[in-house]
This record gives C-alpha cells, structure tokens and sequence, in this order.
C-alpha cells in the first residue's frame, strides 16, 4: 500500500485546445495543447530548447514544427509525432505539477463522453512510465462528480474539440446517457474563418486569429456593440467590421446542443425528467460565451422549461472532477490501475 | 449527504472497473451495442500488408473525379464502373510510380472467421426515407436485416460484430475503428438504395474503387456524410488502404453476395434489375483495412419494394441472402487454404 503522504494525485483535463491540471496540493495550470520542435539548428539556439509546448510553441510558431495532437479531445491517429506531442503536453503538465520523480504519480484523465475504448487504450499506453496509476474517465462525469452533481442532473460540456452531454441518475452514465458532438469551439472557428474569408477574400487571416477574436468578442443572442478588427489585406492593415460573422459562428452551434439536449431527455425516467432540465449544468471553455447559457435554456421551454447553470470555473471544473476522482478512489483501486505493467 | 456518498461509492466502483478492463485490454463492463463479443481467435493478416504509398498517390488520383462537382448533362458521362477490376491507369502516374503487381490471394494463409455487420446510418442519421406509401426509414430496415443477418452467421460458427445493434448514431469512423480494432476478417456494410426513377428497383453491391458516374458520385456524397473524418485525414485514410489483394477479395465478395442477392429476390420480383457489381469510393469502404463491400439490398424510392420491405419474411430472405453470399465466399477461400496447406 501506498504512503498517502509520497503520493501526488492530479486530476487532467486532456483539451483539444487547452489542458488543464488540478493537484491535490493545490496547484492548478493551465496550458495550451501545442508542441513545437525547433525546426533548425537557428530555431534551437535561439529557443534554447528541445521542445517547446503551450504558448511558448504558439508564440514561437514560426520557428517550430506546431503540432496540435489532439483532435475532437483526443489523439490524432496515425502519427507517432502526434503520440510524442500527447507524451510532452502530459509530461509538462505533471512537472508543473510538481511531480518529481520521488513520488508515486496518480493521475485520473477526462476525455469525451463517447470516446472509444481504443482511444483509450491509446491514452493509456501513451502515458506508460508518466504515471504510476491511471484513470480515464469521461469529461462531463468528472465535472458532475467534481460538482457532486450525480443525481438528476444534464451536464453539457463544451470545449474546443467537442460537445459532451451526460445524463446523471445516480450511476454509472450508459452510453445511452451521454452524446458527443463536434459542434464546439474549434467548429466555430471554422465558420468564423470561413464566413470572414467569403467576406473579405483578401484579408489575411490565421486560425490563431479567429479564435482570439471568438475568445475575445464571440456572442449569442442580441447584438451587443460592433467588433472592429484590424487585419492585413495584401500587407496593408485595416480595420473590419465582423459583429455579424462573430455571431454567426458563435450561434452556429446552439442549435446542435439544443436538439441533443431535447433527443436526450425523454429518454429519462418520466417522473424525474422535470428535476434534471432544472439541473443542466454548462461547462467547458465555449461556456463562457456571452449568452449561450439563455439560449440554450430558452431551447428547453419546449419540453416544459428548466433552467441551466454555468459552473464557476469553466476552465478547471473537469480537471477538478477528475481530481475528487482520483482523491475518493481507494488504494486497492489504484493498485488494480498501475499503469507500469500492462 | 450519505445517500450521495453512497452513490459516489459505487460509481467509482465502476469507473474503477471499467478502466481495469481498458488496461487489460477488454472491453468495458458496461452495456455497450456491440454486440457478440466474440472470443480471439487467428485472424487474417490483413494487417501485415505494408501500406503502400505509392499506391496511395495512385488511389488518391482515382478517387479526385468523386470530390468534384457533377458535371453539367451536357457533358458527355461514362459508364458506372461495372464488374471493374482495376483502375484507369495515368500513363505518366504509372511511368513515375510503377504499381507493384498484384499478390496472388493462394500465397497468403486465408481463412475467414470473423465478420462485421455493418447497419448503415442510425440515431439522427435516417438514411434514405419512402415517399408516400408505409414510412420507412432506412437506418431502422439496416438495423433489422443486420441483425438477422448476425443471427446466420453466428448459427454458422462465424465470430459476428455488430458496428451499431441498437438505433444510435455512429460515424463512418467510428465503424471502421471497430471493423479495423476487431481485426476481422471480412466487412460488410448494409445499405438500402434510393433511385431517382421510382419505378427502378434492384440490387447493387459496391466494392472500393473509382467512378465517374455522377449517380454514384452522388450516392458516394450521400453514405459519406458525418464520415467523422477530415480534409486533413486524407492522407492517413490513403495511406493505409491499398493493397490489390484487398480489392480483388473484395470484388470476389461482392460479386457472391451481389449473385446471391440477386437470385433470391429475384423470387419476389421476377423484373428486378440486376444493378450489377460496382466500384464507388464510400468512405466506410476506404477507411476499413479488410475485404470489405457495401450492399444495396433494396430500393426505398420503389413503392412495391416498399411494401415489400415492411414484411419480416422478406427482410428475412434478404439477410438470408447476404449469408449465403458471405457463406459462399468463406467456402471459397477457405478450401484454398486447405489445398494449399
């Protein structure tokens, strides 16, 4: 049996575009889910470094290779530089963790409601020699049991890469009970990019571009002011007007939620459907935009109303959850779990 | 509070659970719609094809006339790639990159045990849906003549693997994951056509190829979509289907299950047209790494096949006659192992 004092546990939220750690020793980071590798001997000497991971590769985009290895919150297939990238991002985010090598590392790591189970084995293998004991569990149950939300309640946990939805009723949510969508932040992105580039095809405009201004300005609902940008056409700045794009974008994945949400429902008990549409609970990044939250609850008005609530701290509520995960499970439990010999 | 400490308990007894069987390599205990967990078992070597490249840069010039738009009926059209064996081939694609030969299908230790049964569409996902007449979806008939179809061959002592057996949505990549993870042995997917013409009835049966028939192109558009996969993913798709073996297998396939098809529906509907054996560049066909076709069993535009699909026997025989097609193609390659052992 592990000396509970030697041992760090640490709950991951493995993001598409962001990952974020929570310890029990009350460190929380968050990150960015890019891995650079310098490309030239210049690159190195001026990085200092190997590798470069989170905002240091994106700052430093043009003299790595940028590799964003996950996709719709999980692995990319096929790449081994994809596994490595996966490898980094949870390495550095144990090391800001304080893991250190002296202690025993147990670690629980969300990723989408309706991953497969080869996605998993994937993960798994992939942070052999990380980790002394490994958990995966889906995103949006760690956020209901982080929250203690396990009774009648309907998660919905939108990050960059995907929608997660999970039906709590007191046990083990079934495939039945939880959805995926890839309607998310990186989907409005996309539209953004492309409703801009329809717009303004000489305007010269970057993925890292539209998501600040969606991260910055993005909305649903009523107009609020205009968003202005300033962008390069043809080398020349100049400023855009992109309020209706944004909204546009940002709207184009209300819809999505909301019929997932109505298709998933009915299929709750009758007698407790009304307690769980008053329990919706909305995390992930994209929660955090303006307005989503109404929208989404006025789209319950027709299945009798309810009301839906956004955690407080969208960014960690899964690494949180993961986090209670891995303090709750027993020693036993991590023994069966050791991720050293499988 | 100790009821939700109670529950906490053993929802952490399960997660526990379901990650001890994702580190042994199980899967999970929890219900799950794939069906009939079968047991291991040798497999074919599929695997041990090398992808090859090469190929890939040939495969992706075949498939390019399928990305484009149709083109305007003005323009001249060519023929639906019946009964073809091979792609067109670019001269100086050809001359730059050599196509290896084709590996004789006896030279490899074939035995087929292991099949996927693949329902087409589901969940949000419908399918095709009749006009007029009984309303019938085609993700619902796909679903039923599926699991017919796995009841024959489990009968039969095939290891079945059922990609959805419930009406839920599941990605064209998600199907292949399972098909190409299960390692099995043979693939295939069931679909139920739609023909412009309603009074066009018959069956068709695809195997993976190019085409430049614009109906194909269409339908290839319309059994694609919410594929799962990206523009970016073209290339890890490329890369890992080629072999011409895989092709030919799955022409021989095709062509039996198409024959079969054929002769028991024929029974119904003595003017059922045969539609023939085709190539099409389904994504579902493209992504999966064993011989692997797409069935057209029936024609949901047609009423009196319409009519007909709502009764069981009929679904029956046609679930019947994808057994006895898979049957026949087991047998087949089967003996050759046994001669050649």
């Amino acid at each position: 049996m592990a000396d509970k004092n030697n041992v760090l546990y640490v709950g991951i939220d493995l993001g598409t575009s962001r990952s974020a750690v929570s310890t029990a020793n009350n460190q929380r980071h968050v990150i960015e889910s890019y891995v650079g590798w310098p490309t030239d001997m210049v690159a190195r000497k001026v990085l200092k470094k190997e590798v470069v991971i989170g905002k240091e590769a994106v700052d430093n985009r043009t003299m790595v290779d940028l590799h964003r290895p996950l996709e719709r919150g999980l692995i990319k297939e096929g790449s081994e530089k994809d596994l490595t990238a996966v490898r980094e991002i949870l390495r550095h985010l144990l090391h800001l963790s304080g893991a250190d090598g002296d202690r025993e590392v147990r670690a629980v790591v969300g990723v989408p409601a309706r991953a497969m189970q080869i996605n998993k084995q994937q993960l798994r293998n992939t942070l052999i020699g990380e980790v002394d004991g490994l958990m995966i569990v889906s995103e949006p149950f760690a956020v209901a049991y982080g929250l203690e939300a396990l009774m009648h309640s309907l998660i919905i946990d939108s990050g960059a890469g995907t929608t997660d939805f999970c039906i709590m009723l007191g046990r083990m949510p079934t495939e039945d009970d939880q959805r995926t969508l890839t309607n998310a932040g990186d989907s409005i992105d996309a539209n953004l990019f492309s409703l801009l580039a329809e717009r303004h095809p000489q305007a010269q405009i970057t993925e890292f571009m539209v998501r600040q201004w969606k991260e910055e300005h993005g909305f649903v609902g009523n107009e609020q002011k205009p968003v202005r940008v300033t962008v390069p056409m043809r080398g020349r700045p100049q400023e855009i007007d992109i309020t209706a794009e944004l909204k546009s974008a940002s709207e184009s994945i209300v819809d999505p939620i909301v019929e997932t949400m109505r298709d998933l429902l009915p299929h709750v008990e009758p007698e407790f459907q009304e307690k769980v549409r008053n329990n919706v609970i909305l995390s992930g990044g994209t929660s955090q935009l303006p307005g989503l939250r109404k929208k989404i609850q006025d789209g319950l008005e027709e299945l009798g109303g309810g009301k839906v609530q956004t955690v407080k701290d969208p960014i960690f509520a899964g690494s949180d959850g993961c986090l209670a995960i891995a303090l709750d499970a027993a020693d036993e439990d991590w023994d069966r779990l050791s991720s050293q010999d499988t | 509070m100790s009821e939700n400490r109670h529950i906490k308990k053993q929802i952490l007894r399960q997660t526990v659970a379901e990650n001890v069987a994702i580190r042994e390599g199980h899967r999970p205990p929890r219900p799950a719609p794939v069906a009939k967990q079968p047991p291991k078992r040798r497999l074919l070597p599929w695997l041990a094809l090398a992808p090859l490249p090469v190929l890939a840069l040939l495969l992706l010039w075949w498939l390019l006339p399928s990305r484009q738009p149709s083109p305007p009926s003005s323009v001249p059209v060519a023929a639906p790639a019946v009964e073809t064996t091979s792609g067109p081939v670019d001269e100086s694609t050809a001359t730059s990159f050599p196509a290896p030969a084709p590996i004789d299908a006896r030279a490899l230790p074939l035995e087929v045990r292991r099949v996927v049964v693949d329902p087409g569409h589901g969940g949000h996902d419908s399918g095709t849906v009749t006009v007029g007449g009984p309303e019938l979806l085609e993700k619902d008939l796909a679903l039923d003549i599926g699991l017919r179809l796995r009841d024959r061959l489990v009968e039969a002592e095939f290891d079945v693997i059922m990609t959805r057996g419930v009406d839920r949505f599941i990605s064209l990549r998600e199907r292949a994951a399972i098909a190409n993870t299960s390692r099995a042995d043979l693939f295939i997917s069931i679909h139920l056509n739609w023909i412009v013409t309603r009074e066009v009835r018959g069956v068709e049966t695809y195997y993976l190829g190019p085409t430049d028939d614009p109906r194909l192109v269409a339908l290839a558009r319309r059994e694609n979509q919410d594929s799962g996969y990206s523009l970016a993913d073209m290339r890890s798709l490329l890369d890992g289907i080629y072999a011409d073996v895989r092709q030919d297998e799955s022409r021989q396939l095709a062509q039996r299950v198409q024959r079969s098809l054929l002769r028991a529906m024929l029974r119904h509907d003595p003017d059922l047209d045969d539609r023939g054996v085709k190539t099409a560049p389904f994504v579902v066909l493209t992504a999966t790494e064993m011989p692997a076709i797409l069935a057209e069993v029936s024609c949901l535009s047609n009423r009196e096949e319409a009519e007909r699909l709502t009764r069981p026997q009929y679904r029956d025989s046609i679930a019947d006659a994808l057994f006895r097609g898979i049957q026949s193609y087991a047998d087949a390659v089967n003996s050759i192992e046994e001669k050649g052992s």
